[in-house]
């Protein structure tokens, strides 16, 4: 359960991988809280293709990234949700809510994993 | 990769009987036979869920689950208590230690499955 | 591993578990508040009924939980433990012993036991009249309202589907549950309609802990399953969040109960209601305009949670009240968690291997000297020594101690005292004292019928004690402990002895003595060991049984061991077993006599020594030898087994190379360093002796007792497989067993005990030397 902030293609992301739990949430939500608040552009992205599970706890991480960059004004998308991420979006019906594509075939051209360990 | 389940208990029966049910169920499977042995388990391996009987020897489930809250891997693991219905006392305890899922003995391997699922899904 | 094992490894663990639970039932009665062994009880209990669950063995369950229920009680120090409960136990304990037997048979439970059970159930709930302690009530919810069946005379909803309402506690997370894991369990069984999220709950950024749950769903769901069911779902939740489960077409009161009960917003909730397709718009309207009516006239607001919702938690009054703090963490059989279990067959077969590889080792250490490469005799060396190393930690692992057996004598203390009315206390000491599995289980017989002769003859009843002089209550001694090469075992009492007189008088009837003659003491004594000799006045039903005191002796010969006596008239009687610590392999001193070869015990050896002509002369055919002024007696085996006198010299020459390199294996300056001083001696003597052919005489001893036997050469130490003698040969007298040299020839076991008793008993009435050690 490795997170570090990367920036593929020029936008500034943060990168979940591995855990997006309990495990690591509270790890978590001090660099995902920063990123929003701190990246350099308007859009902002959480990149969610190295996620290998998710619970509650990532949720509503999810629920306070969005709700933070709203209060920043900035333009938050999910990027390239893995399976398991998408799994719990369609559990709950978030999808439309993080507005995330119900599929992760979104032009990725990196497989989601479900497990990286 | 399958989810793994710790199993810690005295009767090396139970732990059988148990096992194969969550195997056949798609978990994989780690055995233990009191809490002393059920620690060394706890080597940092990602374990799903851990199933604990409260009264065994050398190290009972209640100081078994306190220990393990201690690591950090295994802080927030859920873990599914086995207990009788005389043990109202360990199960306050194991409240206490943060126990929340307590299965009665005895039970059938259909019930254990049951339990297992309600926390997580093979 | 398939479920008919688990099933096999059940009853063996129960089995060990019953044997535990008696162990401490039987200390239980002396130290009543000790924690631990009523844990100890009620564990036993415990596990048992817990894996009988999981096989389905309802008759043993149901009467284990009976047991339980009594034993928490126990336990709790709501009841006395005493007499009366220790002995009910133990016949529960018996019980449940027949009940896993009938388990390990197919699991037939008759009528027979089914009446035990319930003798026995309700004897178990007489003891504990006030019934069954502060229990958790089993988790099925108590049922639902009836909402559900009733056709309302009330507006009911439309909806066909149930509502769940979930708000989850802010620690559900960090107690390990996942709410989402609750979720994705309901699909297991229903489909969720419409399900809303709720992040209403989510701090602001700073207080926002991660590890804290602030989530919350409005369900619709659709199944076939009953209210029970759903609540299942969320047992494990059940005091961490607060749960509302709506049966489909819920009276809109319920709702309106429901709404005021969960959010200071209901406008809000009842938007999510009509979200999740529960309510219609109509519906809200109507419980909304309910609600107004109500609080218009004043009317308080239905308490909701116990009706609607299903919060069975324990007081936590009840919980305190019951609440008793548990030490003993730690017990007292520890470290078991490191034990693995081994088939003893495959354990046997191993030994055996062993046997067969210290064979073919011996085989290859003489091909080496014969060869004369140095860096094979080198190899051939090594390997013996690792061979050696081998064999002791193989023997090792059948070593058990003897504890488990001596402590199975509580038990048979304990209920044959009562039985023949006499108090009895059993010590045990040397319990730790470990010897050969195959041993133990074959000397439990003999020790059981040593055990019930001394509480039945060896003790006096409780006047003639006291007339005596003793306390009332009689001791009975278990000790045992390692004495050269052998385990000792003792059985002692502090009765009143054996009486001489009597045992003469009676074997004197029986024809076993001749009136005229005058045996030692030692030789009456064992008089009671001869085929149907009793003493004792009245033959009851324990010692009347079957078994006789020849038997015994007869079990102990087998096992390569001997028993003696050493008893004071008045004071009591202790008898002794010798056995040799293992039955499969030891070490070995070889020698030869004319053409052949024999092994005698390497333990039992002390010394070899020259037989000089003189020494010869002086014994004037008496068979004494001057040890250093002691007088030794000595048997001469070539006599003894009437082999020919000179050897034939071909085959001479033959032994010697065999057997004079064997000897060579002695210049190894390791790895024999329990025998090495004796060695060097032999070694010497060997070379000295054997140009010129004259006489050894090998000193060994055995319970106390010397002897010397006189052989042609010494070959020196030699690791010896036993093979037990065919038929045609057991009986045969001197000889205990037979093994197999390296160089495949046959080499007779010398029955040293057998030997030394034959001359020794000639020497204490010939010369009453001294005996320390009678036994």
């Amino acid at each position: 359960m490795e997170n570090r902030i990367t920036s593929p293609g020029g936008t500034p992301a943060f990168a979940v991988e591995g855990e997006f739990t309990i495990f690591s949430a509270a790890a978590l939500k001090p660099e995902i809280v920063a990123a929003v608040r701190n990246a350099a552009g308007q859009a902002v992205e959480i990149d969610l293709a190295q996620v290998s599970e998710i619970d509650s706890a990532g949720l509503q991480l999810m629920a306070l990234a969005k709700r933070e960059a709203a209060a920043a004004g900035r333009d938050l998308s999910f990027v390239r949700p893995s399976a398991a991420v998408l799994d719990v979006l369609a559990l709950c019906d978030l999808a439309s809510f993080f507005d995330v594509p119900a599929s992760s075939d979104n032009g990725d051209p990196r497989p989601a994993q479900r497990d990286p360990s | 990769m399958a989810k793994t389940i710790l199993i810690v208990d005295d009767s090396a029966s139970l732990r059988q009987v148990v096992s194969i049910a969550l195997k056949g169920a798609g978990y994989d499977v780690i055995e233990a036979c009191d809490g002393k042995d059920a620690l060394t388990k706890l080597d940092g391996r990602k374990i799903h869920l851990i199933i604990s009987d409260v009264n065994m020897p050398n190290m009972d489930g209640i100081a078994f689950l306190k220990a393990a809250r201690q690591l950090a891997a295994y802080k927030f693991t859920p873990v599914v208590m086995l207990t009788t219905e005389a043990s109202a006392d360990k199960k306050a305890e194991g409240q206490a230690a943060g126990a929340r899922a307590w299965v009665v003995k005895p039970f059938q391997p259909a019930q254990m499955l049951a339990a297992v699922s309600k926390l997580i899904q093979p | 591993m398939n479920l008919d094992e688990a099933l096999k490894t059940f009853v063996i663990e129960s089995r060990e578990l019953l044997e535990g639970m008696e162990d401490a039932l039987l200390r239980i009665e002396q130290s009543p508040g000790d924690a631990d062994l009523i844990n100890a009880v009620f564990r036993a209990a415990h596990t048992i009924k817990g894996s009988a669950g999981l096989f389905g063995l309802d008759p043993v369950v149901e009467f284990t939980h009976n047991a339980e229920n009594v034993l928490a009680r126990a336990r709790a120090g709501e009841l006395p433990i005493n007499a009366e409960f220790v002995a009910l136990f133990l016949e529960v304990c018996d019980h449940m012993r027949t009940l896993v037997d009938r388990v390990a048979n197919g699991g037939d439970f008759d009528v027979e036991v089914s009446d035990r059970s319930h003798e026995l159930v309700v004897r178990l709930q007489a003891f504990s009249p006030a019934g069954i302690p502060a229990e958790q009530k089993p988790m099925l919810p108590s049922s639902s309202p009836d909402v559900v069946a009733e056709t309302a005379d009330e507006a009911s909803t439309e909806t066909g589907d149930w509502h769940i309402s979930l708000r989850f506690g802010r620690s559900v997370l960090k107690n390990g549950m996942d709410p989402l894991a609750f979720l994705r369990y309901l699909t297991t069984f229903g489909t969720i309609v419409r399900i809303v999220t709720l992040f209403d709950d989510l701090p602001e950024t700073d207080a926002f802990d991660a590890e804290e749950c602030y989530l919350g769903f409005e369900i619709s769901y659709r199944t076939d399953a009953d209210k029970a069911a759903i609540e299942g779902a969320f047992e494990f939740v059940r005091d961490d969040a607060q749960i509302r489960i709506l049966p489909p077409h819920s009276k809109i009161s319920e709702y309106v109960d429901f709404i005021q009960s969960m959010s200071p917003d209901e406008i809000k909730l009842g938007e999510i209601l009509i979200r999740c397709g529960t309510l219609t718009q109509n519906e809200l309207d109507t419980a909304l305009r309910t609600q107004a009516e109500e609080e218009a006239a004043g009317e308080a607001h239905h308490p909701i949670g116990e009706v609607l919702v299903a919060q069975r938690t324990v007081s936590p009054a009840v919980v305190d009240a019951a609440l008793q703090k548990q030490k003993a963490l730690k017990e007292n059989r520890g470290g078991d968690s490191s034990m693995i279990r081994v088939n003893a067959d495959k354990l046997d077969e191993h030994i055996n291997l062993i046997g067969e590889l210290i064979i073919a080792s011996a085989g290859i250490d003489l091909s080496a000297i014969k060869s004369g490469i140095p860096e094979l005799l080198e190899a051939a060396s090594v390997m013996k020594r690792l061979v050696e190393n081998v064999r002791d930690s193989a023997l090792q692992l059948r070593m058990v101690q003897i504890g488990a057996t001596f402590n199975k004598f509580q038990r048979v203390v304990r209920d044959v005292s009562k039985e023949i009315g006499k108090e009895i206390r059993l010590e045990i000491s040397g319990a730790e004292t470990e010897l050969d599995k195959t041993v133990i289980e074959k000397i439990s017989d003999p020790l059981t019928h040593l055990v019930r002769n001394s509480m039945d003859h060896g003790i006096e009843s409780a006047d003639v004690r006291l007339a005596r002089g003793k306390p009332a209550y009689g001791t009975l001694r278990l000790n045992a402990y390692h004495d050269s090469g052998s385990i000792v075992i003792e059985v002692s009492d502090d009765g009143g002895g054996l009486n001489r007189e009597r045992i003469l008088a009676k074997a004197i009837e029986r024809g076993l003595v001749k009136p005229d003659e005058l045996p030692s003491d030692d030789d009456v004594y064992n008089l009671i060991f001869e085929p149907g000799f009793s003493t004792a006045e009245q033959i009851n039903n324990l010692s009347g049984r079957g078994v006789g005191m020849d038997v015994v002796r007869r079990n102990i010969k087998d096992l390569r061991g001997s028993i003696d006596i050493e008893t004071t008239a008045g004071q009591g009687s202790t008898m002794r077993i010798r056995l040799p610590l293992t039955l499969a392999i030891i070490d070995g001193f070889l020698v030869g006599v004319g053409n052949s070869s024999f092994i005698v015990p390497l333990e039992m050896v002390v010394e070899c020594v020259e037989l000089t002509q003189e020494e010869v002369d002086a014994s004037h055919g008496r068979q004494h030898l001057n040890l250093r002024g002691e007088v030794l007696p000595f048997i001469r085996l070539k006599e003894l087994f009437d082999l020919p006198d000179v050897p034939p010299p071909a085959e001479n020459e033959d032994d010697d190379d065999d057997f004079g390199l064997g000897n060579a294996d002695g210049t190894r300056d390791e790895g024999t360093s329990t025998a090495n001083a004796r060695y060097e001696v032999d070694e010497e003597l060997a070379f000295l002796l054997q140009p010129v052919k004259r006489e050894n005489v090998v000193v060994v001893t055995y319970a106390g007792k010397r002897a010397g036997l006189v052989v042609d050469e010494l070959l020196g130490e030699h690791q010896t497989v036993i093979r037990p003698l065919g038929a045609v040969f057991n009986g045969m007298e001197g000889i205990s067993g037979f093994t197999i040299l390296g160089t495949g020839r046959v080499a007779l076991i010398l029955d040293v005990p057998g030997l030394v008793r034959r001359v020794a008993s000639d020497d204490v009435r010939k010369n009453r030397a001294p005996s320390t050690h009678r036994g």
